[in-house]
């Protein structure tokens, strides 16, 4: 199967540090630092990352919000930064936006008709049947009630404003739907809801959705594939089922081991905890990583989880650093590259002892 | 956490004298709609070493019923009904300077967004031991050097260098340890934490949940944590309040909970979360919901608050307020239905509406 609606080809994002009075670039934020992900049709691929790993500016660039620095999107096999003015602002319709924040996404002077509409007006497009009808299609498709398009976002809840985001969105009829954060503001109750319409509208529609979230449940439940960030990389792609039930890079392992299980017996089952440093099994029976993620300014070298990462000193092959930190030298000075490692060729991990890990065949 | 604390010496559920008793809480605003209660008779208790989860979304006057014990309403809001007894004082009965005096010192809180609870223009050092400099007099030095024995207990690396350091020079999860060693300064004795964790990465709320179960286990400090995240409920509490629309609707301890809930509400809560294990796998392309969303405390439903959004509900939960009620030894419920909703089986009486 190899039907990409959109593929990205080591995209990169930096954002000049200026300092002084020549306002002289000094430093990069590296954002987004080479990533390549493929997108196929009608399927889900799911993001997941911390804050600052870059899942956000990478979704940004992917509609058109950020220019990259370097690197290619393609929609539907067309580069997009090759095409004229008007050929990106018609390849821009098929790839559309779902905001987080349904409470600043809309604005409050426009009723919701005019917001869901508006993307007609941008595109001088009028729809068969006229704008207004058109958007009461759209409404309607997400579960809203026609008759409510003259009034104001602020008479709507929060799931209903997400509602009124995916209607705009979903107005120019496009082929990929980006999706970032988009129930990570609403209620548990109403999450769900939101989930499922997603998932309804995928079917009914045959969309392809890029779906950013921290939510590693949320993404499990909605995504085919998946993809893990780290300070601008990504450390582990694969199908949903791999990666979640064999993880093999040391931080999707502690990523996935430090969501709270909504299950008391796990945590009765795991014991007491000893009170001991914090490295290995934590509260949760899981790994607890030390410290926060690395500022994307000045990434650590060779392998950007190097820092953080509990397998390393746990190696053979580790070496104390200056920092009185055991970790092999080949973490330190090397990148690893994206590659499968196990048997599933779809499954790709960017770890130096990759192997070493699904010999030991640590449980996340 | 507690995990600790039961191992080493399982303690009686309700034996033991609370720290923290709050009975029948009702908080009113005014807004311009006319008075809204937030919270209509909330009791719940907190003993040493414990931990309370207060769950519920947002509306369910969750945090109100907190602010109310710590005195920090806005002024907008009043307490109509109710006390918070600490060991026998009524807090709610306190004038205003004298609730003060207690709540920093034997109650303390940490909030959700520890960027705006800090004071950006001072230094972290001078914010930790303000209170200390206050109320017990400490010279300069005694509070740096206090302020530096608080880092390092919340394990803030590098503490001699930090104390002097501004709130933005921290990240969310060191800010969130900066909030937790201030509300630990004077040596509370209930510690009240409202969505602590809710701003922060997964991989640090890990670490900052078990900071705070550590330090629990070690004070034997009465924690009460607000939380929205069935998953950390889980991972941390002891006992459960579950809260819908003002009220408790099911209160019990955390294992009984989850194995079987007593309300609707719950179960479906329960129902809906989406899990990392894999386990929805079979009904994945449809997650249980509860239909529509939690009503707005202005417009209320008549009965059972929720009854407009029950799988259960009959033609008594529209009229009739279920009471808070016990179907099985230390388990409450708010259903007039809650044996049948911990037998999982459907209610005896009519047929279903809806």
């Amino acid at each position: 199967m190899s039907d990409a609606v959109l593929q990205v080809r080591e995209l990169v994002k930096h954002y000049p540090v200026r300092r002084g009075l020549l306002r002289r670039s000094v430093a990069a934020v590296k954002a987004v630092d080479g990533v390549s992900l493929t997108l196929e049709r009608g399927r889900t691929l799911g993001l997941v990352g911390e804050s600052g790993s870059g899942k956000s500016t990478l979704a940004r660039m992917l509609v058109g919000i950020e220019a990259p620095t370097s690197g290619q999107v393609l929609v539907d096999g067309e580069d997009v930064s090759r095409l004229s003015r008007a050929g990106r602002k018609q390849l821009r319709r098929d790839v559309q936006m779902v905001f987080q924040d349904p409470y600043t996404s809309l604005n409050p002077r426009m009723s919701v008709g005019e917001i869901v509409g508006e993307p007609f007006a941008i595109h001088g497009i009028d729809p068969a049947g006229g704008r207004r009808a058109a958007v009461g299609e759209l409404l309607e498709l997400v579960g809203l009630d026609p008759d409510h398009a003259s009034r104001y976002p602020h008479q709507f809840s929060g799931g209903q404003r997400q509602r009124v985001g995916i209607a705009r969105a979903l107005a120019l009829r496009p082929k990929v739907l980006v999706c970032d954060e988009p129930v990570s503001a609403l209620d548990v109750s109403v999450q769900g809801q939101v989930i499922n319409l997603l998932e309804d509208l995928q079917d009914e529609l045959g969309l392809s959705y890029l779906f950013v979230a921290h939510d590693l449940g949320v993404v499990r439940h909605i995504a085919h594939d998946v993809a893990v960030m780290y300070l601008g990389r990504l450390v582990e792609q694969g199908p949903e089922t791999d990666v979640y039930d064999t993880a093999q890079h040391p931080y999707t392992q502690a990523l996935l081991s430090a969501v709270p299980v909504p299950d008391p017996a796990v945590r009765l089952a795991a014991g007491p905890s000893t009170g001991a440093p914090t490295a290995q099994p934590g509260l949760l029976g899981g790994i607890v990583l030390e410290g926060d993620p690395p500022s994307p300014v000045d990434p650590p070298s060779g392998c950007p989880f190097h820092t953080r990462c509990w397998l390393a000193p746990t190696l053979p092959e580790a070496r104390a650093d200056g920092d009185g930190r055991a970790v092999p030298e080949v973490c330190v000075t090397d990148v690893p590259a994206l590659a499968p490692r196990g048997a599933a060729a779809a499954h790709a991990v960017a770890c130096h002892f990759a192997r070493e890990l699904v010999a030991t065949g640590v449980e996340a | 956490m507690s995990a600790p604390s039961q191992a080493a010496a399982p303690q009686p559920v309700a034996e033991e004298t609370p720290l923290l008793e709050v009975t029948d809480l009702a908080v009113e605003f005014r807004t311009a709609e006319g008075t809204v209660r937030a919270v209509d008779g909330l009791s719940y208790r907190v003993e040493a070493g414990r931990t309370l989860a207060i769950v519920g979304e947002s509306g369910s006057g969750k945090s109100v019923s907190s602010l109310a014990v710590m005195g920090l309403l806005p002024p907008t809001a009043r307490v109509t009904r109710g006390s918070a007894r600490l060991a026998g004082t009524d807090l709610l009965a306190l004038r205003p300077r004298q609730h003060r005096a207690y709540c920093g010192e034997r109650v303390a809180m940490v909030f959700q967004d520890a960027l705006a609870a800090l004071n950006p223009v001072h230094t972290v050092g001078y914010q930790l031991t303000e209170a200390l400099r206050a109320r017990r007099g400490l010279s300069r030095a005694d509070a740096r050097a206090r302020a530096i024995e608080l880092l390092d207990l919340v394990k803030v690396p590098n503490a001699r260098a930090r104390v002097k350091e501004y709130p933005h020079q921290f990240s969310g999860g060191m800010r969130q340890r900066v909030m937790i060693a201030s509300a630990l300064a004077m040596d509370p004795e209930v510690l009240i934490a409202d969505e602590p964790t809710t701003a922060l990465d997964v991989t640090v709320q890990a670490q900052v949940l078990q900071l705070l179960a550590e330090i629990q286990a070690e004070r034997r400090m009465g924690l009460v944590l607000i939380t929205h995240d069935l998953g950390v409920v889980a991972g941390v509490a002891d006992d459960v309040t579950v809260m819908y629309a003002g009220r408790a609707v099911e209160q019990a301890p955390v294992g009984p909970l989850y194995a079987a809930p007593a309300h609707p509400y719950t179960r479906a809560l329960l129902r809906s979360i989406p899990s990392t294990a894999g386990a929805d796998r079979g009904t994945r392309r449809r997650l249980p919901v509860i239909p529509g969303r939690p009503p707005s405390p202005a417009a209320r439903p008549s009965g059972c608050p929720f009854h407009p959004r029950c799988d259960v509900a009959q033609d008594l939960c529209r009229t009739e307020v279920p009471p808070l009620t016990g179907p099985a030894p230390a388990r409450l419920s708010a259903c007039h239905f809650a044996a049948d909703v911990l037998a999982n089986r459907p209610p005896e009486t009519g047929g279903t509406h809806e």
